[in-house]
């Protein structure tokens, strides 16, 4: 099998990436999942979309992603929402140091603000707030659904004759003389002119075969989901104190995730200590969730690197090779914009958003990670 | 199965989705129980798909020419049938 370009990975990155790429004019694309489209982090996702960060580089990559969204939500029938994310604060030694946040955001053109419980009750007018005494609103943040975000865009990849290998998976890239040739799959070898790797924490273990060690580390996360119900809660809340949030997805279901002690690079497991904690800390906000169904439990991975942000572009010991992973629990918000940047790159420009290039796989190997004013959420 | 108009029967109680939708879906590519699931969220209600997944696995089957063992590889989670949020808040003892 031969193709200009192979995109490891379908999940939303490599599945818009590829959308983006037909647009620039390359048709010939074959698609390796091992799994299902969308089985990894993209259809375990809490969907949430925010600009809030603070590092310059999470910033404006996310400003440029909420700037696609709409965009691409109209094109592909995706639905998304500016429904607003809320950072709930009980502790008043939290409340100088969103302060910092909210000025850092602020002066970056993302629009927080600290809020008192009486607003948080007018945001939020079913939770109980009297144990709140402040809170970060961030307006332009939202939702959108992680479903149609890989599903629509592939089935007018599949229409446009792009190839789709599900339950396929890369073994091995094949380099010859620093340029890529190709990857070695369990349906045999597909050779190419240019191979995107964006496996998540597996995209480690496909470029360790050519020597290259990408620091990413999986982190088993939490979730949980209940039945439906009409629009109760408006904005993605975090409580700051435990670790855990909550958002009615926009097909209506509660999905509640909760921080418990995990250890990196182990199979998640289902947990009690998950569903004791993410049900006290909720329930307490929320009497009523006490008589709400709980429907499913899954686990899932965040594919963590030592700065937190992902590795996106060139890389630059092998020539055509590309990878997008690592992104550490914010992968499927950046989507458009990472899309965008990585067609470009792939189509001999650079990305329009300078700081795509400060997350390059190199700043591991010059030791220059990003830096933030704090890590957070 | 075919005699009646494929609009008019519901496949999915819990989403509300007709054998129609599934057909289509089906042609449109999306040809194993689990992207069906994402794609027209079949059993993702509070059945968890014990009511329509052995029936759209059969659908399947039928349209694909694919073998049981081929379309039925369903995941199960927790808790299988719904349980109210308040049966895992535990006892006051342990704080």
């Amino acid at each position: 099998m031969k193709a200009e370009v192979v995109v490891v990975g379908a999940g939303v990155t490599g599945v818009l990436t590829s959308a983006t790429l037909f647009e620039k004019g390359i048709h010939d694309i074959v698609l390796v999942e091992k799994n299902y489209p969308g089985s990894g982090g993209s259809f375990r996702c809490a969907t949430g979309i925010r600009a809030s960060f603070t590092s310059r580089e999470h910033i404006e990559v996310m400003k440029r992603a909420i700037e696609l969204w709409p965009a691409i939500s109209a094109k592909y029938g995706i639905k998304y929402s500016r429904d607003g994310y809320l950072w709930i604060l009980t502790r008043e030694r939290d409340v100088e140091f969103f302060k910092e946040v909210v000025e850092f955001q602020n002066s970056r053109g993302v629009p927080t603000r600290m809020m008192g419980p009486s607003q948080v009750q007018e945001l939020v007018p079913t939770m109980r707030t009297d144990k709140i005494i402040a809170a970060v609103h961030d307006p332009m943040a939202g939702k959108a659904s992680c479903f149609e975000a890989v599903l629509n865009p592939l089935a007018v990849l599949r229409k446009q004759g792009i190839t789709i290998l599900s339950n396929t998976q890369a073994y091995k890239l094949i380099v010859e003389n620093n340029v890529i040739k190709g990857v070695l799959t369990s349906k045999g070898i597909i050779h190419a002119d240019q191979v995107l790797v964006a496996a998540g924490g597996e995209s480690r273990d496909l470029l360790k075969t050519i020597g290259i060690d990408l620091p990413i580390r999986n982190i088993p996360k939490h979730v949980m989901v209940s039945e439906t119900f009409k629009p109760i809660i408006k904005p993605l809340m975090i409580d700051w104190t435990t670790s855990s949030y909550i958002l009615q997805l926009l097909h209506g279901n509660f999905y509640i995730g909760a921080d418990i002690p995990e250890k990196h690079d182990v199979e998640a497991s289902n947990r009690l200590e998950f569903l004791r904690r993410a049900a006290r800390v909720w329930s307490t906000y929320f009497p009523w969730l006490r008589e709400v169904y709980i429907l499913r439990y899954w686990t899932g991975y965040y594919d963590m690197t030592p700065d937190h942000h992902p590795i996106i572009g060139p890389i630059k010991e092998v020539e055509e090779l590309y990878v997008a992973a690592g992104f550490s629990g914010h992968g499927f918000m950046m989507a458009p914009a990472v899309a965008e940047a990585l067609a470009e790159y792939m189509t001999g420009g650079k990305p329009v958003v300078r700081e795509f290039e400060n997350l390059n796989y190199e700043r591991f190997v010059k030791g220059e990670v990003i830096k933030e004013i704090a890590v957070f959420g | 199965m075919t005699q009646q108009d494929p609009r008019k029967i519901i496949v999915c109680r819990c989403e509300n989705v007709t054998l129609e939708q599934v057909l289509r879906a089906i042609e449109e590519g999306f040809d194993s129980l689990e992207l069906l699931k994402r794609k027209l969220r079949v059993g993702m209600g509070p059945c968890q798909g014990t009511a329509c997944l052995l029936m759209i696995a059969r659908i399947l089957m039928q349209k694909t020419g694919k073998s049981f063992e081929e379309v039925f590889l369903p995941v199960n989670r927790p808790p299988i049938h719904p349980v109210k949020l308040k049966n895992f808040i535990g006892g006051s003892r342990e704080g």
